[in-house]
């Protein structure tokens, strides 16, 4: 159900999500903007950042596939909508944390143009790798602003990707969550197993 | 799996349990006893009393809650929006915030955005059961003190670590000369371990490890391949890895509330099937249907009220959390099962012109002698044999591992008296939190999270605090929680020697995981925040001298002989073993001797 905006209602949102009227009344606390982004991204939608500009959520998709790609065994943090889920965090956290993000891409993407002429979401992919991994050098102890910005970042794409299905499942090809009916254990002798 | 949204669920209990507790009002039923707390001693205390035909008024200061529907068992991270991250309007205190923060915690300027303030244990599932810091408040000494305000108490989300404990820890002052000895020994309470093996079910080995009696166990949980690798290897050091020892049943027992474990893992956030010992579902529910058992939510213990002239307990003076509505319930008993602090709170406050230091205070004990278990040391690393191999299910049971305590049993080790036991795990994790700490980026850096994935070995150490008289809780003269009732004040430490064998733990948990070969080895030697454990213990303990303690071997204060505590409280010494089994156990036995006592016109 779109709204003449092509924004969901939160109503329809809600429903999407198979969350009951009856919920509408006590779920005041999520804005009707995030509701409606999250319904997006479960269905697989085009993107729709409710914080980032266009230009600011390229750079971030650009950031979060650096650090998690695509390869040849799973999909990357862009399939696994790392972005999103980052945006949807930024539209709620204090404005010093909105305004970090904020500057941490200005500076990305001026040492990018003064690298390579273009913005960081722009640069070819080895362009990006580089500059990330020169950043990630002192990242268990980063001083400069942007060096911070990386850290963030990685923590952030870490958290959104092996949070998605992207990565817990096609990535960690985690087993778990499952009926069992009996717990397996090891079974090689070589780890001492003994029958 | 399609879950309920929990606020709406909440609002369903809220109201069912306005109405419940509306309904039940002072006057229209006589009681025989009031248990007041519904967790898993006052579970246990209405169970037995209950089910032999005593009638029970069950006191608890939340609501109702109802686990099929509120517990989000196999929910993905992805299923919500926020990936499992609190409400923007909540937050979760984390050890930075503990330890640098004046108290109470909920008042502090920076929380003054937030509606509610919760303890660490706070998260998308527990966040409706445990209590706002800004209702109730604490104040003296750092202490992170977690409180479930719902039915079942923090059986909703307890770790399920089931232990006895030994003559090692019921006799530890004849062993090493610190404190006192338990006036009951484990032969007092060994039949009853048994019988709560029985009733509530727990999954096990057989071990013959005089320091951690076996209990009657069912099927055992199996350990993966990297647990095994440790046994092995720390089995040469004298050391014993054994499978967690949890109460869960896997076989089933006969209770239509519960089903056996089915290996989903994920049991701390409530398991719908009900396998492992939740008070309402394995002890009160079968209580109530005997006809026995009337449960009034939302009713704090705001006092224990006392007859002057019998000098014996009349009743139970009642808050109602919604209405503020004062109300006494009278009963020949009254059973304390508030958990530690609260029960030890209570007592305080149940002030007369007999008993001006509290109720069965005249020891002047009550309050004193706070223990725990010291915990936050810890040592993970990876298994170099199992990277890369094909993940396997390793969180498809409610326990891993558990090492048994090996310091301080025949010999003496030179720094400190009294010992640990470790919990840990090895094995895929659903998120790898190892992530955050494996350096660069790249398609190198998710390969080597990959395959470190499955290889990932922890170990985290639980100590036995020392019960020394100067750790105590006392009532704050000034601060009141939202109802007015004088809140707890802290003064409470880690001495030298709990410190001194956190520092051990630390070296032996890297020992361990060097001797099993593990590589990337990282270590944690600061320990976590007091009350971490979540295991307070010690703050109305029992003995035979009724000028050192608060109660007799039976639970029973001496004081006033119909007035029991039946929580952690009445543990001399914490030993390094998780208690609630040894909660269990002892009040099973105060209630047999409560119904003698009953019997025999004591009472």
């Amino acid at each position: 159900m779109a709204s003449q905006s092509g924004q969901l209602s939160r109503r329809g949102a809600l429903r999407r999500l198979g969350v009951g009227a009856g919920a509408l009344a006590v779920w005041p606390v999520l804005s009707d903007e995030g509701l409606a982004a999250f319904a997006r991204i479960q269905e697989g939608a085009a993107s729709a950042p409710v914080f980032l500009s266009a230009a600011q959520y390229a750079a971030t998709e650009a950031v979060a596939e650096t650090i998690i790609p695509e390869d040849g065994h799973s999909p990357g943090a862009r399939a696994a909508r790392v972005a999103d889920y980052i945006d949807l965090l930024l539209s709620e956290v204090e404005p010093d944390v909105q305004r970090a993000w904020v500057s941490g891409l200005v500076e990305l993407d001026r040492v990018a143009r003064s690298r390579g002429g273009r913005p960081f979401a722009e640069l070819p992919a080895e362009g990006q790798l580089a500059l990330l991994t020169e950043l990630s050098r002192r990242e268990a102890n980063p001083t400069t602003p942007l060096e911070k910005f990386f850290k963030d970042a990685k923590d952030a794409t870490i958290r959104g990707y092996y949070t998605s299905e992207v990565g817990i499942q096609r990535d960690l090809k985690y087993q778990g969550n499952t009926f069992l009916p009996e717990f397996v254990g090891c079974t090689h002798p070589e780890h001492g197993y003994e029958p | 799996m399609q879950y309920d949204d929990p606020d709406k669920v909440q609002a369903e209990q809220e109201e069912a349990s306005r109405t419940a507790a509306a309904s039940i009002k002072p006057g229209q039923v006589a009681y025989d006893v009031i248990v007041v707390g519904s967790g898993a001693a006052g579970g246990m205390a209405a169970y037995q009393l209950a089910t032999a035909g005593v009638k029970v008024l069950l006191l608890e200061a939340g609501r109702t809650i109802d686990p099929s529907r509120e517990y989000r068992t196999m929910e993905w991270p992805y299923a919500t929006m926020r990936r499992g991250r609190l409400p923007v309007e909540e937050v979760a205190l984390g050890a930075p915030e503990y330890n640098m923060i004046d108290r109470p915690y909920g008042t502090a300027p920076r929380f003054e955005k937030y509606r509610k303030v919760l303890s660490y244990s706070g998260n998308t599932f527990t966040r409706n059961w445990l209590v706002n810091e800004k209702e109730h408040p604490t104040t003296g000494t750092r202490y992170a003190w977690v409180r479930a305000r719902a039915l079942g108490g923090k059986t909703n989300l307890w770790g399920r670590v089931s232990l006895r404990l030994s003559d090692y820890d019921f006799k530890a002052a004849s062993r090493d000369g610190f404190g006192e000895d338990w006036p009951i020994g484990y032969a007092d309470v060994a039949p009853y371990y048994d019988k709560v093996d029985l009733l509530l079910g727990i999954s096990g080995t057989k071990e013959n490890l005089p320091q951690l009696p076996d209990s009657i166990f069912q099927r055992p949980l199996k350990l993966n391949c990297g647990e095994l690798i440790l046994k092995r290897a720390i089995a040469k050091m004298g050391r014993h890895l054994i499978p967690g020892r949890a109460g869960v049943t896997t076989e089933g027992v006969a209770n239509k509330y519960r089903a056996r474990c089915l290996g989903r893992g994920r049991c701390g956030r409530g398991c719908d099937l009900q396998a492992p010992m939740h008070s309402p579902t394995a002890l009160l529910w079968p209580a109530r249907d005997t006809g026995n058992l009337t449960i009034r939510p939302n009713s704090i213990a705001a006092e224990v009220l006392v007859d002057p002239r019998s000098n014996k307990a009349s009743g139970v003076r009642v808050i109602d959390r919604l209405t503020r509505e004062s109300m006494d319930f009278p009963a020949r008993a009254v059973v304390l099962a508030a958990s530690t602090l609260e029960s030890t709170r209570i007592l305080l406050r149940s002030t007369s012109r007999n008993h001006p230091n509290g109720l069965a205070n005249s020891s002047g004990t009550v309050g004193h002698y706070f223990c725990e278990h010291i915990m936050g040391p810890r040592a993970s690393g990876f298994l170099p044999v199992l990277r890369g191999r094909t993940p396997t299910n390793d969180d498809g049971r409610p326990q891993s591992i558990y090492i048994a305590r090996f310091r301080n049993l025949e010999e003496k080790h030179p720094a400190f008296i009294r010992g640990y036991g470790f919990q840990g795990a090895s094995g895929s994790l659903e998120y790898p939190s190892h992530a955050h700490t494996t350096p660069g980026l790249g398609a190198s850096f998710k390969k080597t999270v990959r395959e470190n994935n499955p290889a990932f070995i922890t170990l985290s150490g639980f100590g036995e605090v020392l019960a020394r008289r100067e750790n105590r809780v006392s009532l704050d003269p000034e601060v009141k929680d939202a109802w007015g009732l004088p809140v707890l004040r802290f003064d409470y430490r880690f001495g030298d020697n709990d410190l001194k064998m956190a520092a051990d733990m630390a070296e032996t948990a890297e020992e361990m995981l060097k001797a099993a070969g593990a590589e990337g080895i990282q270590v944690v030697r600061e320990p976590l925040t007091e009350g971490w454990s979540i295991h307070e213990l010690g703050t109305a303990r029992m003995g035979i001298n009724s000028k050192t303690s608060a109660t007799n071997a039976f639970c029973q204060t001496h004081d006033v002989r119909n007035l029991y505590v039946v929580d952690g409280g009445v543990f001399v010494s914490a030993g390094c073993q998780n208690p609630t089994w040894t909660i269990l156990a002892l009040c099973w036995r105060a209630m047999d001797h409560l119904k003698e006592e009953m019997q025999r016109g004591h009472v």
